[in-house]
């Protein structure tokens, strides 16, 4: 659990945020604050798919499985 | 003076400088895109394959089902957008509304081209035309300060992403309120993920995104703009019907030589008056200049270096594109119409 979250923020953080881990919490929205973009997110999808060999299938596609840290580790946990 | 630093560090394997945010840099002089895109490339052939196949599948199943029409598409009247439509009409014989934007900023060679291409492959044609006083406010406001997302910054200008934010909201719109189910973009496959390149819209996302979107532009320009967005009783309305996104040109092969010829047989001619990024826009050189004055970096190097990682050009050629300076006559002539 704690693997994964490390792994995704280490995604987030070099990707999306510069290399700077400021003020990302576990629970904070990437859309809303602007983090990640709309083509960001499917970035991200396919990073999960490379890393974690999951397909994101469409309905999955939602703010509640990619809109934060804690999203993304709580929606790989139940792919996984 | 050139805009890019005579002393920049590129990765020995894409073209990234090193003035691209968070980029790093390994003993080998790879940047830290280039090794976590290698896994991905070995699996990149055949998963172009399985893209072919699941599009057509996906058209097996809906072409011919919608009352008007099979697709929209964002037709801008460039090399991609107009190969796009090619594809589409030669490879499945869709009915599709083109939809340009005219952003006051299309270069007569263009309006030409969109018209050929149009007439030859028979395609109906939807010109949506903002009035100038919200353009010219709206590139003003986008050509001097970052409104957007910092993430956005890494894969096109202000300028940009405020145009074609637009264009994506009212092909959605057109979508939505006709009843299509694809819209369609000629994105270049190093534009966009792979993943992204057929892809079922999700109405919270797509709530989410033109939130974002609006927020950021000043409230005099948001208004102004509100009937260009998707309003909020849509989600609902059309909560089972929102369309299937794709951009083929992720996934089939792509040369651009090979595509400017076939465009070229059917009356295509490349524009003369446009910069080397762009085959449509004037404003798109200061878009540029405007991009790499504030961050030290082209707009385009992200979309280059993916082409180039994934074999497509090679990269002298991205280099060529890439770092030459903008073509100061189209600079000048886009800030002189925005009275800047």
């Amino acid at each position: 659990m704690s693997e994964i979250k490390d792994k995704v923020r280490a995604f987030v953080v070099e990707n999306f945020m510069f290399g700077k881990d400021e003020g990302l919490e576990d629970d904070t929205s990437f859309l809303e604050n602007g983090i990640i973009d709309s083509t960001g997110i499917l970035e991200l999808v396919n990073f999960l798919d490379e890393e974690f060999s999951i397909s994101v299938e469409d309905e999955e596609l939602i703010p509640e499985n990619l809109d934060s840290i804690k999203n993304v580790t709580s929606y790989l946990q139940k792919k996984l | 003076m050139s805009q890019i630093q005579a002393n920049l560090t590129i990765c020995n394997r894409c073209i990234l400088p090193d003035t691209f945010p968070g980029i790093k840099f390994d003993d080998h002089g790879i940047c830290n895109h280039c090794r976590r895109e290698e896994k991905a490339a070995k699996k990149a052939f055949d998963k172009k394959a399985i893209y072919q196949e699941r599009l057509d599948n996906l058209i097996n199943d809906i072409k011919g089902k919608a009352s008007l029409y099979d697709a929209v598409l964002a037709f801008s009247g460039g090399k991609d957008s107009s190969y796009t439509l090619k594809l589409l009409k030669t490879r499945y014989d869709l009915r599709i509304l083109a939809l340009t934007f005219d952003n006051h900023f299309v270069s007569s060679a263009a309006w030409d081209n969109i018209s050929t291409i149009a007439d030859v492959l028979e395609t109906d044609l939807i010109r949506f035309r903002p009035p100038w006083q919200i353009t010219k406010k709206l590139f003003s406001l986008t050509s001097r300060e970052d409104i957007f997302s910092k993430p956005t910054l890494l894969r096109a200008s202000t300028i940009c992403t405020s145009c074609i934010g637009l264009v994506k909201s009212l092909v959605l719109k057109t979508a939505l309120e006709m009843s299509i189910p694809l819209v369609t973009f000629g994105w270049s496959p190093g534009q966009a993920p792979i993943q992204s390149a057929i892809l079922k819209t999700n109405p919270a996302m797509i709530r989410q995104n033109q939130l974002a979107l609006k927020k950021a532009f000043p409230s005099e320009i948001s208004q102004a703009m509100n009937q260009y967005f998707i309003p909020d009783f849509y989600y609902e309305k059309y909560k089972d019907c929102f369309p299937q996104n794709i951009h083929p040109l992720a996934f089939f092969d792509y040369n651009e030589e090979s595509i400017k010829k076939d465009l070229n047989d059917i009356g295509w001619k490349a524009p003369e008056d446009t910069d080397t990024n762009s085959s449509n826009c004037l404003l798109n050189a200061f878009a540029n200049y405007c991009h790499i004055e504030r961050h030290g970096f082209h707009p385009y190097v992200w979309e280059i270096a993916n082409m180039v990682r994934q074999n497509i050009i090679d990269r002298d050629e991205g280099i060529q594109k890439i770092y030459t300076e903008q073509n100061r006559k189209m600079v000048e002539y886009a800030r002189e119409r925005l009275g800047l």
